[in-house]
């Protein structure tokens, strides 16, 4: 079977090859049937991608440990589930999951605009076939999931935070959203070199890129929440070099997905439009690189590997090239307008661009920092809490600002008068609730504060949209209010499935600021029976349990929890130990209040042989409404999402009447 | 020239960072901490035996490089919540700073990494 698996990879390397080889001279040559021969290739290497990984998940479940990389991340007694995770529980397994991926988007994405866009698609293939290309290289060459060895007895097994149904789905995800954003790089490739540099290229890929972010954002949330119920350190986003290296390319992508639309509106923005799409895609190569080669201090770091050197030539060599031939199409790509108003629709979006690249820079900064200042001064120095901290702060909240004022400004050129009328509402709201809060004692954090009050203008105006979009509906002839509501979202999803957005990101904002702004911690060594108090919480500790399953000694610790005079009834925090891991791992007891969205978190630190506990709790208001946020931004991400012919039609249509060459070859 | 704005107006911010907040601490390998008795980060290979109380008088042991040859170790003293994963043989990293012979780090500053299964074992991560 290895053989079979390897075999598999030789084929993906070959026809991608000659889909870079033959696409490339099929474009440059105008040989239709050769191009034609291309894009089969590149179908046919998700083919045999497919088989190789087919390979390998049998390899997994069949437990054959005479493969190098089954016998590494998995082991007899490890549930069948958590056998599947190791797909991409490992380096190689990763790899091909990334391939498989890249193919199938590859095929897919190409099959799809075939019709309509063939100029930009004979482009597109070699471009997908050149990352195809390198990813089959190294699992070919370099890091080879099918090595075969003497099978040992069993397997090492997975690390026990690993086994988690997070790692089902968190994992996955953020692949789909690194890979996703190949595909508008490749179409922007595409029209860079054909000289098709119309908008065609923005609409063939434009679910693309919205999948890719929405897939990161989702992925990064799952892993936040893990992080938050697994790890239990009482967080969840430490500004991990590897949590960063989903957060960059995202930032970037939402950048480039809010410059798309002053692009095709108005036709500016164009170069900065193509340089954010090889940014996008250059940091999601870049965190694959940060997570698999080990170069900086993670908590994640999975040692050094081989294929750093690799990936850092190959994202050296991207860039160049992009970039290249930005500089080369230069001429072409001159704005057919300009900015008339630093008051206006394009301007707000070109300040949310600037804000979110700046954060986006200033947190890629921090991440190679350690390597930079290692390199300068022979001393890595590391970037601490603080700095991302500032950086969010200093960009994060004009953002947050921003994404109020920037959907309801008007177009090219706004009267202050105006601006007047349409903010009047959410400023007197923003203000009314920021005064209120002041009053209940939220001064004692001013981002804190200043995040509530400008989340209380946002909210405002995402109501208001709807309210009024509504209203207009109701009066165009539909039959009730419910009806109207619907058929507005219906009929302009992209804009309603954006204010949902928004308000996932309000709520977010509100939630990180809650549970980081004003959050409260107490630690106290309890003996049975003893209590200690934190905000208007008492916990008192009853009892220790010892429970012995499968694979591992459980210990719990249960608490009595009231609040004021109340009975909350009990909640355990205690350890896991894992016989044949010897691991140790926290199993922390968390309270939620489903009213308020505060959590009570408890994490039993230190249990003493003689019973008593060293506890360490948090009160962190709001926090709930992250995971709120997360499903909020699903739903607008869906909405967005929604495949929409009406609207596909129209902007097929208008890339039509544009006119094909817009320059000549 | 708006880009151009705003570019200054980034490095701005950077400059007020940097006056405000200082550099980051230095990250060190044990065999390089010498005598500076400065702020930095220590990453390091925990060696046994592991004494006392992360939350009475402080959990007590040794770390040594994790590349190199060098046997150097740095005592290390350090209270504050323990990762789970932290145990002889695990690569951690602490801030704090040298006193009197020991690296005393600051309370609550320990991370451990995730252990290495998915690389191939080398001999010298058994300690």
């Amino acid at each position: 079977m290895p053989e079979l698996g390897r075999a598999a990879l030789v084929v993906t390397l070959g026809l991608s090859l000659y889909a870079l080889v033959a696409g490339a001279a099929a474009a440059h040559l105008g040989r239709r049937r050769l191009a034609r021969s291309a894009q089969n290739a590149l179908v046919a290497s998700f083919a045999s991608t497919a088989v190789a990984a087919a390979v390998l998940l049998a390899a997994l479940l069949r437990n054959d440990f005479s493969l190098e990389y089954v016998a590494r991340t998995t082991s007899e007694a490890l549930p069948t589930v958590y056998t599947i995770s190791a797909f991409w529980g490992g380096q190689e397994g990763s790899l091909l999951l990334w391939l498989l991926v890249l193919t199938g988007f590859g095929a897919a994405a190409v099959s799809m605009n075939r019709a309509w866009a063939r100029d930009l698609i004979v482009w597109a293939v070699p471009v997908f076939a050149a990352v195809a290309t390198f990813f089959a290289f190294l699992l070919v060459a370099v890091a080879s999931p099918f090595v075969t060895q003497p099978a040992p007895p069993d397997g090492a097994g997975m690390t026990p935070s690993l086994q988690n149904p997070y790692m089902l789905a968190h994992p996955p995800l953020l692949y789909l959203g690194y890979v996703g954003l190949t595909v508008p790089f490749a179409f922007a490739m595409g029209a860079l070199i054909s000289g098709r540099l119309d908008e065609r290229w923005l609409i063939a890929t434009r679910r693309w890129t919205l999948f890719a972010w929405a897939a990161l954002g989702v992925g990064q949330l799952l892993g936040s929440h893990w992080a938050y119920v697994e790890v239990g350190w009482g967080g969840y986003y430490a500004w991990d070099p590897v949590e960063n290296a989903a957060l960059m390319p995202w930032l970037a992508a939402t950048a480039f997905l809010h410059s798309v639309m002053i692009q095709e509106k108005r036709g500016m923005l164009k170069v900065w439009n193509m340089l954010l799409v090889i940014l996008a895609f250059s940091l999601s190569l870049f965190g694959t690189f940060l997570t698999r080669s080990g170069v900086v201090n993670s908590i994640h770091s999975f040692t050094e590997s081989s294929i750093g050197p690799w990936f850092l030539a190959f994202i050296g060599v991207v860039v160049a090239v992009s970039v290249g031939l930005v500089l080369w199409r230069l001429p072409a790509l001159r704005s057919v307008t300009r900015l008339e108003s630093p008051i206006s629709r394009e301007a707000a979006f070109l300040y949310n661009n600037l804000l979110l690249l700046a954060l986006c820079l200033a947190i890629l900064w921090g991440v190679v920092y350690p390597m930079l200042s290692e390199a300068v001064r022979g001393e890595a120095v590391v970037l601490g809490r603080s700095y991302y901290d500032f950086f969010l702060r200093v960009f994060g909240l004009p953002l947050l600002l921003l994404m109020g004022i920037g959907p309801l400004i008007a177009w090219r050129h706004a009267s202050l008068r105006s601006l007047g009328t349409t903010f009047r509402w959410p400023t007197i709201v923003a203000l009314g609730a920021g005064l209120a809060l002041l009053l209940l004692g939220a001064g004692s954090s001013v981002p804190g504060l200043v995040a509530y009050t400008f989340s209380a203008f946002v909210a405002t105006t995402i109501v208001m949209e709807f309210v009024r979009g509504t209203r207009a509906r109701k009066a165009l002839g539909a039959s009730s209010w419910p009806s109207a509501f619907t058929s507005l979202i219906g009929r302009n999803r992209r804009r309603y499935g954006g204010y949902v957005v928004h308000a996932a990101i309000v709520l977010l904002a509100v939630g990180v600021a809650g549970s980081s702004a004003f959050d409260s911690v107490a630690e106290a060594r309890l003996t049975q029976g003893r209590s200690m108090t934190i905000g208007d919480y008492t916990l008192t500790y009853r009892s220790l349990e010892e429970r012995q399953v499968a694979n591992a000694t459980e210990i719990r610790a249960t608490l009595d929890v009231r609040r004021g005079g109340r009975d909350l009834g009990t909640l355990q925090a205690g350890k896991n130990a894992y016989t044949i891991e010897q691991q140790v791992s926290n199993e922390v007891g968390i309270r939620s209040d489903r009213l308020t969205g505060e959590d009570l978190f408890v994490i039993a630190e230190q249990i003493d042989p003689d019973g008593s506990v060293y506890f360490r709790v948090f009160v962190k208001p709001l926090v709930n409404l992250i995971w709120v946020a997360g499903l909020v931004f699903l739903a607008g991400s869906l909405i967005t999402l929604w495949p929409d012919r009406r609207e596909q039609r129209r902007l097929i249509a208008r890339a039509g009447e544009v006119g094909l060459p817009a320059t000549p070859r | 020239m708006v880009i151009a704005l705003s570019v200054a107006a980034v490095l701005a911010v950077f400059l007020l960072y940097t006056s405000i907040a200082g550099g980051g601490n230095p990250s060190l390998a044990p065999s390089e901490l010498g005598a500076r008795t400065d702020e930095v980060q220590l990453a390091g290979v925990v060696v046994g035996p592991v004494l006392g109380d992360a939350h009475a008088g402080g959990l007590r042991f040794q770390l040594r490089d994790i590349r190199g040859d060098s046997r150097e170790t740095v005592p290390v003293r350090y209270s504050g919540s323990v990762p789970d994963l932290f145990r002889a043989g695990r690569h951690v990293v602490v801030d704090g700073q040298l006193r009197h012979g020991t690296f005393v780090a600051v309370p609550g500053s320990m991370i451990t990494k995730c252990p290495s299964k998915y690389a191939p074992k080398r001999s010298g991560d058994s300690a």
